[in-house]
């Protein structure tokens, strides 16, 4: 679902399919919230957070990490059966009559692609048409089906004994034995005192991450430089801990032969979906997050009433909308990590349930510590945005759902919310709004500049897309796709090319690079690192080096321009 | 693999191995053809081997067409190359922590596909080899001696050094070509067209000649001519045979002196092949060698030169009793066996290869080719010597000043580059920084190859490193050009128009724009 995640939106004025479907989320919306009223009062029992069967948390209990007496309301179909909750499951659950709106958005396309039916293709067309976020896909292959062996990329986490845990195709259970030989080659390496990194051969590679008693590993033809692959073995093996925190370990510590599969069941949209951002999402490899573009006072008006909040023992509270941040505000001087943001922003946006009623959920942000379990209150304000409070008290529930009601009031009365809605409309910078010259500069970017003919996307000065990343606010900006890369192959090609560009800035024993110029048959890519910040741009493959490295210039300068409407500042920068 | 026994070693271990011997029970070692080091004890060289069969397998089941090629540890680097459908060649080279261990994989794959093509130049394929003695002793031997002295070039001191990113400038299995002007190159041609009719009857012979360690003519196909050249480089031309100068061009590092200690020992200090045979078989050394009279075409001080100006291989001569000739070459591209007859005067060195099925009486058919040789051609060789002696511009002949440069004709496999000396005032981060460059183009250059073999692969990338050097690679029309330059200025536009200026002058414009 490429075109409903607006950084990566080809038709930023394109309907979003998911509004379709906001009169029916709504409706249910009022509906579990009075269940949930019910529910919370009958939640004085020991309760997880819907994922996990009762036996983690007796080991868990012992060591700390859960607390009880948590009202939950959130479910994502977990084993779990517990008392009042019930009624909230039936609805919120995977079978349930609530139609998904990203499924009913695509049906047209899906019925009309039915011509493809090569494998090595289907990866490509499948994360856009499946429907990824409905978790496992493929559920009936394994190591023996061919359609299998050609999937262009896996991910595996299983244990050192081991055991499989989870597998982005097929079913765990059945691929037992690949699991086997899985640890066995990680093993023997490791029995010998050293750690495999990779394999290589021919346009496949074989990536591993070790963490103990975990072991990560992603097979992949897709091609992309080993330090992203391995960064998105990071990012999985994060996402775990969100969901389990790092006590986990301790089931294997007691049992080396545990099975871990139902911990995780009911997670599959989740690792799924951040997979799928693995191809589309510029943050899971700039170590930084993005802002929704706003007019400074209406940030500042969001982030003074989060202000408020936080100040009555909120840990962090974070207004997203997707995956744009509309305003950020931590207590004392935590910080949350981008990655967190990702993490979290991912595991919210992917498990339906959260968008059918307000929840309270436990939750571990693995840069902040991977030790302990946070609560996070999470509550939809519309179809894509979401107030998301964490705090370290598994009692404060009502405390934050008042809190919530309080931001919720003044973000539509100050209308907040209303210009969020229109932000996302409206898109974010784009490539055809690039100041002439610098006598315009102080225009701002709600009233965009008149697209010149020198300045367009085609041309020796063909300027098609852009990310600038501000070093020390942890943020980047990227331009919405112009014309010449409409298409989601185009977009995924060109975020591969930025991928490697980035490895190729990043990943060497020198340090960074300053300046890159990189042409080949699909773009002129130019990468330009400061202190301040990192600038790639894409152009026309037939562009001229001096006018690119001019249209570079006046990128940087727009951007400093509007950096009060794209960025976000004031949140302290991730810095332990 | 951080074996234990790896520490008090040289780093390195290099296997050969047929995957289709030893499938049963306690016939394991019969895999193995090879093993450096040959003192490791068995079980170490069985894991080796385990694991590389291993990832084989695994590898295959995504990737059927193109089994594993690189393992990368934290600690260890494995490079595998499928040299014959069934035999595979792994090394294992260990990462100092000196921070000096870091390398491209495919030059360190180029290490084995020279020992590779330089064993078959001379013994024809191991598949040959096995279906000839099946038991594996004569591939085993062959492979001994061949292999151990191919690694004695890469001792420094008494440790192996495989090619590091101190090597970033320097292309393994190409040729170095001298360039002459366009009289030298007609009276050149004139001296090829000779030698290659002074032959007996009407078999004609073909020739390789070099100046100094650079080619300047060949009548050999360019892959057959790489294989040669190497060995040339290697053993044959003058800074070859005089042990003591160490020799300009990258094929030779070190100092030979340290060099041919470290290789005399090795042969006989390690245990014998026999042992692979784990006891089935009891023939000596001595005994083998008898049988197989082991030529050794890549041992040190192999070759001197005689008074009439012919190289002689002594070896062959020592064989006992047996009456051995020249030493015979196998050509890829034409497959034939070739006798090869080397004739220096100073700095000229002309390899004659004479075809083995038109020499029916042996000895004195070559004997008749080295007379006509220098009847008909010693005026014109002196004359043409003379003249390359004169125009030669010494060891730093091919400096241009301001770049530090790789210039690879891939199509014709020919390349030229920087003088070593030239190279070595890099700055370490800018070699390190170009390393990383090729390696990330290796990559490129492979998966072009992979999804459009018929198109030419177009690609340019200009990076300003940290140190403020600018490393630069292009690629165009079969042509690469890598470059590094330390004292450019910092724009974008000036390091380009260096590139501009560079290609021009010295690559006909090959990497201009139009």
């Amino acid at each position: 679902m490429d075109s409903d995640d607006s950084v990566t939106d080809p038709n930023p004025h394109h309907p979003d399919p998911s509004l379709d479907a906001e009169p029916a989320t709504v409706e249910q919306m009022g509906s579990l919230t009075l269940g949930e009223a019910g529910d919370a009062a009958g939640a004085e029992r020991p309760v997880g957070n819907g994922f996990l069967p009762a036996d983690f948390y007796a080991a868990a209990g012992e060591i700390e990490v859960v607390e009880e007496g948590s009202p939950v309301s959130g479910d994502l179909a977990g084993p779990s059966s517990l008392g009042g909750s019930g009624a909230c499951r039936e609805r919120s659950g995977r079978g349930d009559a609530l139609p998904s709106p990203s499924s009913s958005g695509y049906a047209g396309e899906r019925g009309s692609s039915g011509g493809s039916s090569e494998i090595e293709e289907a990866d490509d067309r499948e994360t856009m048409l499946d429907d990824w976020s409905r978790g496992k896909r493929h559920p009936d292959e394994d190591d023996g089906s061919v359609s299998w062996r050609k999937r262009k990329k896996h991910f595996f986490i299983l244990s050192n004994s081991g055991k499989p845990i989870y597998s982005r195709y097929g079913d765990e259970h059945k691929l037992a034995g690949f699991s086997a030989t899985l640890q066995a080659i990680i093993s023997f390496v490791e029995n010998s005192g050293d750690r495999l990194k990779f394999i290589r051969a021919g346009k496949h590679q074989v990536v591993f991450l070790v963490k103990v008693p975990i072991y990560l590993v992603c097979i992949s033809c897709t091609e992309e430089p080993y330090e992203a692959l391995k960064r998105q073995l990071e990012l999985i093996y994060g996402q775990m801990l969100l969901i389990l925190t790092k006590s986990v370990n301790r089931c294997f510590e007691k049992n080396p032969k545990y099975d871990m599969t139902p911990l995780l069941r009911g997670t599959d949209a989740v690792f799924s979906s951040l997979i799928h951002a693995f191809s589309w999402n510029p943050a899971t490899f700039l170590n930084a997050y993005t802002c929704l573009p706003l007019s400074y006072s209406t940030r500042q008006a969001a982030s003074a009433i989060l202000q408020d909040v936080a100040d009555s023992g909120v840990l962090f509270a974070l207004l997203m909308c997707k995956n744009k941040v509309v305003s950020l505000v931590g207590t004392q001087k935590a910080s949350l990590h981008p990655d967190d943001m990702l993490l979290l922003s991912n595991f919210i946006m992917s498990s339906e349930s959260f968008r059918t009623s307000e929840s309270f959920s436990p939750i571990c942000l693995p840069r902040y510590n991977p030790m302990v379990f946070l609560y996070a209150y999470v509550h939809f304000l519309d179809v894509d945005t979401y107030l998301t409070l964490l705090t370290t008290s598994s009692d404060s529930f009502y405390h934050l759902k008042d809190c919530r009601i309080r931001v919720e009031t003044v973000l539509v009365k100050s209308n907040v919310l209303s210009e969020v809605q229109r932000s996302m409309l409206d898109g974010g910078l784009r490539v055809e709004d690039l100041p002439l010259d610098s006598s315009l500069r102080s225009r701002s970017l709600t009233t965009p500049e008149l697209s010149s003919s020198q300045t367009g996307i085609g041309g020796p000065s063909g300027l098609w897309h852009f990310m600038y990343r501000s070093i020390y606010l942890d943020q980047y900006v990227s331009s919405e796709f112009s014309s010449p890369i409409s298409s989601s192959s185009q977009q995924k090609r060109l975020f591969r090319a930025y991928q490697k560009l980035y490895a190729s800035m990043h990943d060497n024993g020198t340090g960074t690079h300053k300046t890159q110029f990189r042409r080949d048959e699909d773009f002129v890519l130019l990468c330009w690192i400061t202190q301040d910040f990192e600038l790639y741009a894409a152009f026309d493959p037939l562009a001229d080096k001096a006018l690119a490295i001019k249209t570079c210039n006046r990128v940087c300068q727009w951007v400093r321009d509007v950096e009060n409407e794209i960025f976000l500042f004031g949140a302290s920068p991730f810095s332990w | 693999m951080g074996l234990p026994a790896m520490a008090a070693n040289e780093g390195i271990q290099l296997c050969v191995f047929d995957s289709r011997r030893g499938h049963q029970e306690g016939q394991e070692l019969d895999k193995i053809l090879f093993f450096f080091p040959s003192d490791f004890p068995y079980s170490v060289q069985l894991s080796v081997v385990g694991l590389s069969e291993g990832l084989i397998t695994f590898t295959r089941i995504f990737s059927p067409d193109a089994a594993c090629e690189v393992i990368e540890e934290e600690r260890h680097s494995h490079v595998f190359y499928q040299a014959e459908p069934d035999i595979w060649m792994v090394m294992i080279v260990e990462k100092n922590k000196d921070n000096e261990s870091d390398w491209r994989c495919d030059a360190l794959i180029d290490v084995l596909k020279e020992a590779h093509s330089l064993f078959t130049m001379f013994n024809g394929s191991l598949q040959a080899l096995l279906d000839k003695q099946p038991s594996g002793e004569l591939a085993r031997s062959r492979l001994y001696t061949f292999i151990n002295d191919y690694l004695s070039d890469f001792y420094v001191g008494k440790k192996i050094q495989v090619p590091s990113f101190r090597d970033c400038l320097k292309e393994r299995r190409t040729v170095q070509m001298l360039t002459v002007s366009r009289e030298v190159a007609i009276e050149v041609q004139s001296l090829a067209t000779v030698i290659g009719t002074s032959s007996l009857g009407s078999i004609a012979c073909k020739s390789l000649i070099l100046f100094q360690d650079l080619l300047v003519a060949t009548t050999l196909s360019p892959g057959d001519t790489a294989n040669m050249f190497t060995y040339a480089v290697l053993r044959l031309t003058p800074h070859a045979l005089s042990s003591n100068t160490s020799s300009w061009t990258y094929l030779r590092r070190g100092v030979s002196g340290s060099s041919i200690t470290a290789s005399s020992g090795l042969l006989n200090s390690r245990s014998s092949p026999e042992e692979y045979h784990h006891g089935s078989h009891d023939s000596s050394m001595g005994e083998q060698s008898n049988r197989y009279h082991m030529p050794r075409p890549l041992q040190r001080d192999n070759w001197s030169k005689g008074k009439d100006g012919f190289l002689v291989c002594d070896i062959q001569l020592n064989v006992g009793g047996l009456v051995y000739l020249a030493p015979v070459v196998w050509l890829q591209q034409s497959e034939e066996h070739m006798y090869l007859c080397i004739y220096q005067h100073r700095n000229l060195t002309i390899i004659v290869l004479i075809p083995v099925c038109s020499q029916t009486d042996g000895e004195q058919g070559i004997a008749l080719v080295k007379k006509q040789l220098l009847e008909n051609a010693s005026e014109k060789i002196v004359h043409v010597e003379e003249k390359l002696s004169r125009g030669w511009g010494g060891e730093n002949a091919y400096h241009v000043s301001g770049y530090r440069y790789l210039l690879v004709d891939t199509d014709k496999s020919i390349s030229r580059t920087s003088p070593p000396g030239k190279v070595m005032t890099l700055a370490k981060d800018s070699l390190f920084t170009l390393n990383k460059l090729r390696e990330e183009v290796d990559l490129e250059k492979t998966r072009a190859n992979r999804e459009k073999p018929d198109q030419e692969k177009n690609l340019e990338i200009c990076i300003r490193a940290k140190n403020n050097s600018w490393i630069i690679a292009k690629i165009t029309q079969g042509r690469e050009l890598y470059m590094v330059m330390e004292k450019a200025n910092e724009t974008l536009l000036y390091a380009s128009d260096a590139v501009e200026k560079f290609s021009d002058r010295y690559c006909d414009g090959a990497f201009s724009l139009d």
